[in-house]
């Protein structure tokens, strides 16, 4: 049966890295927790315990992963914000993973998302047939894990609406649900909490409210650190997807990654790599996902038109589209890239140089 | 044990100030010796002065240039300090017991530039070890939650003392300072006999950095001093600023943080220990609400608990000031320093400066001024009578040595970088010749005030020129427009300063980036082009202007057709920019003319932009030969056609005789075309053209409009003469009639 499943929950993927931690655990542990803060972060940014290799699942800033777990041991919600693809999602699971051992007390934050979703429903045969009881209700994550005292995740909260984001406020804060149909209020054993995620720069994001935000602690995660890093992640999604979609051209080359990395970099950050020089940011967010998908996309033009071998002027209609989102000003910030930087970048860049500028002419 | 009593601190540490007081009332000594240059004992009595308000520095400069200081700082809360006021009060004598500033100077000398490794070759030194072995990404972190926080005396004095016995365990004899550490321990140790032969071991204190505690405790033995380099010097007692402390770095010249470390002496004293972490984020948080943000007290509690949560995540009760931050970020700025970063830096660095009584200072930075005034002859000129000074820039090529040569360029710079200073003592004239850019007129007077902002200056930099750059730098960092930045340029190159320049351009370049208004960058290119055109004549290298000059002129000549979208009275600047960098563009060689040239054809062809703009763009192509006359044949009537508009027709021609106005009048075909145009209007339509041209015709002269005259004359006919007379006579009463009631015209069909 198992093979089938396309991907297992942390907390199975990695049941013997946690199984060492928790045997091998010295420090105080705090109530409704699996092991100490300690050991959390160990098993998030890596390590080792006695013979057990913990490999790391966040890399990068580890003070970041220290003050989201303290956040969790000051009984503070948590919510992390950053760009599209830069593992909001994946940290909530590996967290939820080592608190708890359970990362499947997840609501999956939608425009369509209602109060329902996040307090309890109910079972409306039961409930016509026997009238309102606490066996007819249909509890959400949250609510359970209110009674279990563990921390639920609530991912893409910026998606939902304003309304089901408010249903937030009053439990993080009194920390109980009320079920005014059954008189009855349910409070929150030690050790829940909520761990948010939410997407800064996107289409369909509603904004918080200052009254929810406050009761968060926001954790900021940014973009890879270094363009090694970038790449790394790059090489690795690119020839993962092309497997699967078999695009029949050859995988970009390092030099090719490196390109469209620094190009990424540059525009994101606003400034040359070497910092000597500032750039123009154009309005897209040019994550590193869409590095990935511009790759792929160069493999497809490649392989459906060309000759497989991906040429600078895939890259450069790839560029284009990526970075040109806005007609006006998005096309002056990258004229101005193309003479300023680019065209200074010598002759191993000229081709593209070349091919991008042919395209704004 | 040898009797003597070490009490081992750290430079800057509140809790070493705190409890090296408690420890000297208990020892009650006779005799305190503190860590710092013997030569230095002689300020001491201003020191202890009531109107001495810390921070305050005492600086030890050399006498000779180039000049090279030392610094001891002091802050409120320095143990040093503390133990000066603790004997001044128990009247118990100070001995200074370091190497003195002579010798420090002279060793710093010894180690030239060429003899240090390079950064990526060298060992990294115990500090830099500790860095990345704490954990904590520095050592300052380690420090402040290992000892800065405890509790009593026994666990900081036996911390302090541990913690300067490791790291000297952990010292290497190839650390460059080594050899350097050795020389001033046999040193002290010579001191600390000298004093025991006066006072009994047991009622001494010596005060020292808690890595000499060890080398220290061996001082009985006698050993032959070894000789000891020296070089002239002088010192002072200076004010010192928190900020000037902050921005030292390194062990013992200065502290990251200086506020928030009073802070931390001010829970000292209130026996409070968490009063510096509530201190701290209530102060971020009223920050915050002074500046328009929302900072509420829910907020300040939830940061003080992670802030705690994350101490204890690290072993300790007590947060330290990376926990504070970070909680101050996450809790008070949402996650984003960038928020928070104006509160912090205010919170931690703060805006302390420090006051000494009248006349003590005689600061490097004065004494370098003097020497400047004699070097360059301009000692005659120190009195309270105004003088004036003519400057030649150039070589002057009958002088002996390259020095005189040179003498006027040098005071040239000098006074520019008093300029820079408001030191007030000198002022620049205006030059009666134009464009001499080798001529310059001051006017030089003396008085007290120009004093007292010289001692000020101290705080910018030793010398004129390090506090020069230091103001230009700032200047940079406060600018509000890009042509401020292009000011302060200007400014470094009249200095003569190249690395300021060079500063200047980069931060030029990013403001560059941001800047949208064409104005702007025409202005800022023009402005940098000038500079260039000064070429060598002030021997600075101003090569690294071309590329930034580059960059701006190709960014305005993109922007430039979006920019004519405007009304006519924005037009009137707009057309002035065009005009700067179309002579910037024409004096530049490097600069590619097919840029500005596409730019504006651009403006000059599309109908849809500000038709002055266009015409004024037609006038540029048109002088700079780059429309033939049969072009601006088709062209004016293109754009005076009979369907356009008057006043568009009308603004387009006035945009067109703004510039090179000969030229235009000696074009027969124009007048032509314009006659043919306004033939072809009927009645009403020629009223409309009529007020239009009108106002393009009026700033023309007399004599233009008799030339004008002369070709109309040509076209119809006529004799010059004749036509002239009637175009430049007075109207007469009929006419004016007829125009004031044009004046009542529906414009509006």
């Amino acid at each position: 049966m198992e093979q089938q499943i396309l991907r297992l929950p942390a907390e199975k993927l990695f049941e013997e890295e946690l199984n060492a931690l928790i045997k091998a655990e010295k420090d105080p542990i705090p109530a409704g927790w699996r092991m100490s803060p300690r050991s959390v972060k160990t098993y998030i940014c890596g390590g080792k315990v006695g013979k057990t290799v913990i490999t790391p699942k966040y890399i990068g800033h580890e003070r970041l992963v220290e003050i989201a777990i303290a956040t969790l041991v000051t009984d503070r919600a948590l919510l992390l914000i950053g760009e599209p693809g830069t593992a909001k999602s994946w940290l909530s699971e590996h967290l939820t993973a080592a608190i708890n051992g359970d990362s499947s007390r997840v609501i999956q934050g939608t425009a369509g998302t209602t109060e329902e979703q996040i307090r309890y429903s109910w079972n409306y045969a039961m409930l016509i047939a026997n009238g309102p009881s606490e066996t007819a209700m249909l509890k959400s994550p949250v609510f359970t894990a209110m009674e279990d005292g563990a921390i639920a995740r609530v991912e893409e909260i910026s998606r939902c609406a304003s309304e089901v984001q408010d249903t937030l406020i009053s439990l993080l804060s009194e920390k109980r649900v009320s079920v005014p149909e059954l008189n009855m209020e349910v409070p929150a054993k030690k050790g829940f909490s909520i761990i948010a995620t939410a997407n800064t720069r996107d289409k369909g994001v509603n904004d918080m409210s200052a009254a929810l935000k406050r009761r968060f602690n926001i954790v900021v995660l940014p973009s890879p650190e270094t363009l090694d890093a970038e790449m790394e992640i790059v090489r690795t999604r690119v020839s993962q997807l092309s497997e699967g979609l078999s695009l029949n051209a050859a995988l970009p080359k390092d030099a090719v990654i490196e390109k469209v990395c620094t190009i990424f970099r540059e525009l994101r950050r606003g400034e040359t790599l070497d910092k000597k020089q500032k750039v123009k940011a154009p309005s897209g967010v040019l994550s590193t996902a869409e590095a990935i998908s511009l790759l792929c996309n160069s493999m497809a033009l490649a392989g459906s038109f060309g000759s497989g071998d991906i040429t600078d002027e895939d890259i450069a209609a790839g560029l284009q589209g990526a970075v040109v989102k806005d007609e006006q000003s998005d096309k002056i910030a990258w004229k101005e890239y193309l003479e300023n930087v680019m065209k200074k970048r010598g002759s191993s860049w000229s081709g593209l140089y070349k091919a991008c500028r042919e395209l704004n002419e | 044990m040898s009797g003597v009593n070490f009490f081992g601190i750290r430079h800057l540490s509140p809790a070493g100030g705190f409890f090296l007081e408690k420890y000297l009332d208990e020892i009650r000594p006779e005799c305190v010796l503190i860590e710092a240059p013997c030569d230095f004992e002689d300020v001491l009595s201003d020191i202890v002065r009531s109107e001495t308000k810390p921070p305050f520095a005492i600086l030890a400069y050399t006498k000779e240039p180039p000049v090279r200081t030392i610094l001891y700082p002091f802050a409120e809360y320095s143990p040093e300090y503390r133990a000066i006021l603790w004997a001044h009060k128990n009247g118990v004598p100070v001995r200074f017991t370091d190497l003195p500033s002579e010798t420090f100077l002279a060793l710093g000398e010894a180690k030239s530039e060429e003899d240090k490794i390079p950064e990526e070759n060298r060992e990294p030194n115990v500090y830099e070890k500790l860095d990345i072995q704490s954990g904590e990404g520095s050592h300052e972190t380690f420090w402040e939650r290992a000892l800065e926080h405890c509790a009593d005396f026994s666990g900081y004095h036996d911390g302090s003392n541990l913690f300067g016995a490791e790291i000297r365990s952990f010292s290497s004899k190839n650390d460059e300072d080594f050899a350097e550490l050795q020389l001033r321990e046999v040193f002290m140790r010579s001191r600390l006999r000298k004093a025991a032969v006066e006072f009994s071991p047991e009622k001494i204190v010596v005060v020292t950095g808690s890595y000499h505690v060890e080398g220290l405790k061996n001082w009985e033995e006698a050993e032959t001093l070894p000789e000891f380099p020296k070089t002239e010097s002088l010192h002072t007692l200076m004010p010192y600023s928190y900020y000037r402390l902050s921005t030292c770095s390194g062990y013992g010249a200065g502290n990251k943080a200086p506020a928030y470390y009073e802070l931390i002496w001010n829970g000292l004293e209130r026996g409070e220990p968490l009063y510096a972490a509530n201190a701290y984020l209530t102060k971020i948080a009223a920050f915050q609400r002074e500046n328009g943000f929302a900072a509420s007290s829910a907020q300040v509690i939830e940061a003080l608990r992670l802030a705690c949560s994350l101490a204890k995540m690290r072993g300790g009760e007590i947060p330290v000031l990376r926990d504070l931050r970070d909680a101050a970020e996450t809790c008070l700025g949402e996650g984003s320093f960038a928020a928070i970063s104006t509160a912090t830096a205010d919170t931690e660095i703060g805006t302390k400066i420090g006051e000494l009584p009248e006349g003590v200072s005689r600061t490097s930075i004065q004494d370098d001024f003097y020497r400047e005034l004699k070097e360059l002859k301009l000692e005659k000129y120190r009195t309270v009578t105004a003088q004036d000074v003519k400057l030649d820039l150039r070589e002057n090529r009958r002088a002996s040595s390259e020095k005189s040569a040179f003498l006027d360029l040098n005071r040239s710079f000098f006074l520019h970088k008093l300029r820079m200073l408001d030191i007030g003592f000198a002022e620049k004239r205006a030059v009666q010749q134009d464009g001499a850019t080798w001529a310059e007129m001051w006017t030089l007077r003396w008085t007290p005030e120009a004093e007292i902002r010289l001692v000020e200056s101290a705080l910018r930099g030793d010398t004129v020129e390090l506090a020069a750059s230091f103001a230009l730098k700032e200047r940079v960092e406060n600018a509000a427009a890009m042509s401020d930045i292009a000011e302060v340029i200007e400014n470094a190159f009249l200095c003569g300063m190249s690395a300021a320049l060079q500063y200047a351009v980069s931060a030029l370049q990013a403001t560059a980036v941001d800047a949208v208004s064409f104005e702007e960058l025409a202005k800022t290119a023009f402005r940098l082009s000038n500079i260039i055109g000064y070429g060598d004549i002030r021997k600075v290298d101003n090569s690294a202007l071309e590329p930034i000059l580059k960059q701006i002129y190709y960014r305005a000549c993109l922007i430039l057709p979006n920019t004519c979208v405007c009304d006519d009275a924005a037009a009137k600047p707009i057309a002035e920019a065009v005009n700067m960098l179309n002579s910037a563009e024409l004096s530049r060689d490097f600069l590619d003319t097919e840029y500005w040239l596409n730019a504006l054809s651009e403006v000059a062809r599309r109908d849809d932009l500000n038709t002055v703009l266009s015409g004024f763009a037609a006038a540029i192509l048109l002088e700079r030969s780059k429309i033939t006359n049969e072009e601006l044949k088709i062209e004016v009537s293109r754009r005076l056609s009979k369907g356009v508009p008057a006043e568009l027709g009308a603004g387009w021609f006035e945009g067109l005789t703004m510039k090179n106005r000969y030229g235009l009048i000696a074009r027969l075909s124009l007048w032509e075309s314009v006659d043919e145009y306004i033939n072809s209007l009927d009645d009403e339509e020629f009223k409309r053209a009529l007020v239009f041209l009108r106002r393009a015709f009026a700033d023309f002269s007399a004599a233009e409009k008799d030339s004008i005259a002369e070709n109309l004359g040509e076209i119809w006919g006529l004799n010059g003469a004749e036509v002239s007379e009637v175009v430049n006579a007075e109207l007469d009463t009929a006419s004016q009639e007829q125009i004031a009631a044009l004046d009542d015209f529906d414009f509006d069909f």
